[in-house]
């Protein structure tokens, strides 16, 4: 289902809590269709939390997410967990960490989302995740197991397993801090890549060139909320808040 | 008296040997299946999020751990027929009330070894799954139960091993396994060091088989494409594929 409106994401008021600690204190977010947002700030500011909860991976307390028009999460909602898994494969997420399927080669791992989930013939999903590999140029890896891949290996074949669900929004949780500085580029060159193919992406990231590159407004984060949000050249150049002002010379260094 | 070997080699491969080992391994067999099977079950509920069910699985594993295998064999084969009487039919074999008591005496393990298998699989691969929009028992059946399966392969070799040797005390109800056959012979021509070594060498030759086994099952579990036998499907020769790895 597509809505005509140009929004595809969208997070009214989120609050999150676990146990007394408030995470997130009502965090308002909108993405437009093939935008590319970047989340930067200091360490347990909720960042995350936020991209776990926009992926449907954690209940929130209040508030709403909609995804391209449909209420998927919040109040109101009658969406049980269980009924969330089809929606989940809409905002699929990239993870610090890759989190690939250690028993399954570079290609199983691509293929495993279209056969159980799109429900495609093993044939036809074998020639798609091919192509996919081809595309985060990794094809010549395809038959090889994630722990005889490099870290940027790695995580772009946690990219092409999460395009291979044909998600309509792509969240990144600081897919390159856990990469060698001389592996960071390519794995930054194939997100620049999907941004310019019109992903909607939502990348946490204190990748200071992607963010300038590719990025269409960049949110700061502190203490579970969202305290400013410009275009790079404004966010950089000029910041509103003192805060962001201090953040980004921590991170120019 | 000296050792003979002539008897030895004959009670080594006498018929009531031969078939004595293959009870053996058919009782071990069956009963670390089910074992398996009930023991993920309980693992299963100890995680549940019901406090009850976990309380029963831990009761569970309480009470079959702490009753001593023999008397809990006893109890089986004497006192439940006594409380339940369609166990007293012809088909409660010596057999089936052998395989019933280890099965579950044994899943009480099982399911702690299985409990810290399923705890050994990083949550991060739950989350992978799930936001590629894999429903509950896909992420289960297609990513933690093979990752959980290749942790749990060496203690399970070894609760099989322990689980062989402990059909032995199905000789106290009169079961025809290894023991049992080597007893009642001994019993007869009283050649006490001939047919304990010959029962020696049959528990040693069961052991290594399986131990054999488990080796196989290891590199099935050992995930790098060295260890794969089909073909590459890149045009690169399997052994090329390690010069650029
Ligand atoms: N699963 C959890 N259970 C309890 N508390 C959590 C959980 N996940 C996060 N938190 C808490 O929520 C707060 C925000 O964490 P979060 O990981 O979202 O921050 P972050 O902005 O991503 O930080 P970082 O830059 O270090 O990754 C922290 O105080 C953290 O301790
Ligand atoms: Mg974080």
């Amino acid at each position: 289902m597509t809505n005509g409106a140009r929004e595809m994401i969208r997070a009214d008021d989120l609050v999150k809590r676990y146990g007394r600690n408030d995470v997130l204190r009502g965090v308002s977010l909108e993405v437009e269709r093939g935008q590319v947002k970047v989340i930067v700030g200091p360490s347990g500011s909720g960042k995350s939390t936020l991209l776990r909860c926009l992926a449907l991976l954690e209940p929130i307390e209040s508030g709403h997410i909609l995804l391209d028009g449909e209420q998927v999460a919040g109040t109101g909602t009658t969406l049980r967990d269980r009924q969330l898994a089809p929606y989940r494969s809409q905002v699929c997420m990239v993870f610090q960490h890759f989190n690939l399927f250690p028993h399954m080669t570079a290609l199983e791992n691509v293929m495993v989302g279209p056969v159980n989930v799109r429900g495609v013939s093993k044939a036809h999903a074998r020639a798609e995740a091919m192509d996919l590999l081809t595309r985060v140029r990794l094809a010549d890896k395809a038959h090889r197991y994630p722990s005889e891949l490099s870290g940027g290996q790695q995580q772009r074949v946690a990219i092409a397993r999460a395009l291979a669900v044909r998600p309509k929004v792509m969240l990144f949780d600081e897919p390159t801090s856990a990469l060698d500085p001389e592996l960071v580029r390519e794995v930054v060159d194939v997100m620049e890549e999907l941004a310019a193919d019109g992903m909607t992406m939502i990348v946490v990231s204190h990748e200071m060139r992607f963010a300038n590159e590719a990025a269409d407004s960049i949110v700061m984060m502190d203490d579970g909320r969202v305290i400013e949000e410009a275009p790079p050249d404004r966010f950089f150049k000029n910041p509103a808040h003192e805060r962001t002002r201090q953040f980004l010379q921590m991170v120019e260094r | 008296m000296a050792f003979d070997w002539d008897i030895f080699w004959g009670a080594l491969t006498s018929q009531a040997f031969v078939q004595g080992a293959l009870l053996t391994i058919a009782l071990a067999a069956v009963s670390q299946a089910a074992a398996i099977v009930l023991g993920l079950g309980v693992a299963l509920l100890r995680r549940s999020g019901a406090a009850p069910l976990r309380g029963a699985a831990a009761t569970y594993v309480w009470l079959f751990r702490a009753i001593p295998t023999l008397l809990q064999l006893l109890f089986v084969w004497n006192a439940l027929p006594q409380l339940v009487p369609s166990l007293r039919d012809p088909w409660f074999t010596p057999f089936m009330a052998a395989f019933l008591a280890l099965a579950i005496n044994e899943s009480a393990y099982m399911a702690e070894i299985i409990r810290s298998g399923l705890g050994a699989v990083d949550r991060g691969q739950v989350l992978a799954g799930k936001t590629l929009g894999l429903r509950d028992t896909q992420i289960f059946r297609l990513i933690v139960l093979p990752q959980m399966i290749r942790v749990i392969i060496p203690p399970t070799g070894n609760e099989f091993i322990t689980l062989l040797k402990l059909t032995s005390l199905a000789s106290v109800i009169s079961l025809r396994e290894l023991l049992t056959v080597t007893s009642q012979t001994v019993a007869v021509n009283f050649r006490f060091a001939e047919l304990y070594s010959a029962a020696t060498v049959w528990y040693l030759v069961i052991v290594s088989i399986f131990m054999v086994l488990q080796v196989q099952l290891e590199r099935r579990f050992h995930w790098t494409s060295e260890g794969r036998h089909e073909p590459m499907q890149t045009g690169v020769p399997a052994a090329a594929g390690a010069l650029n790895r």
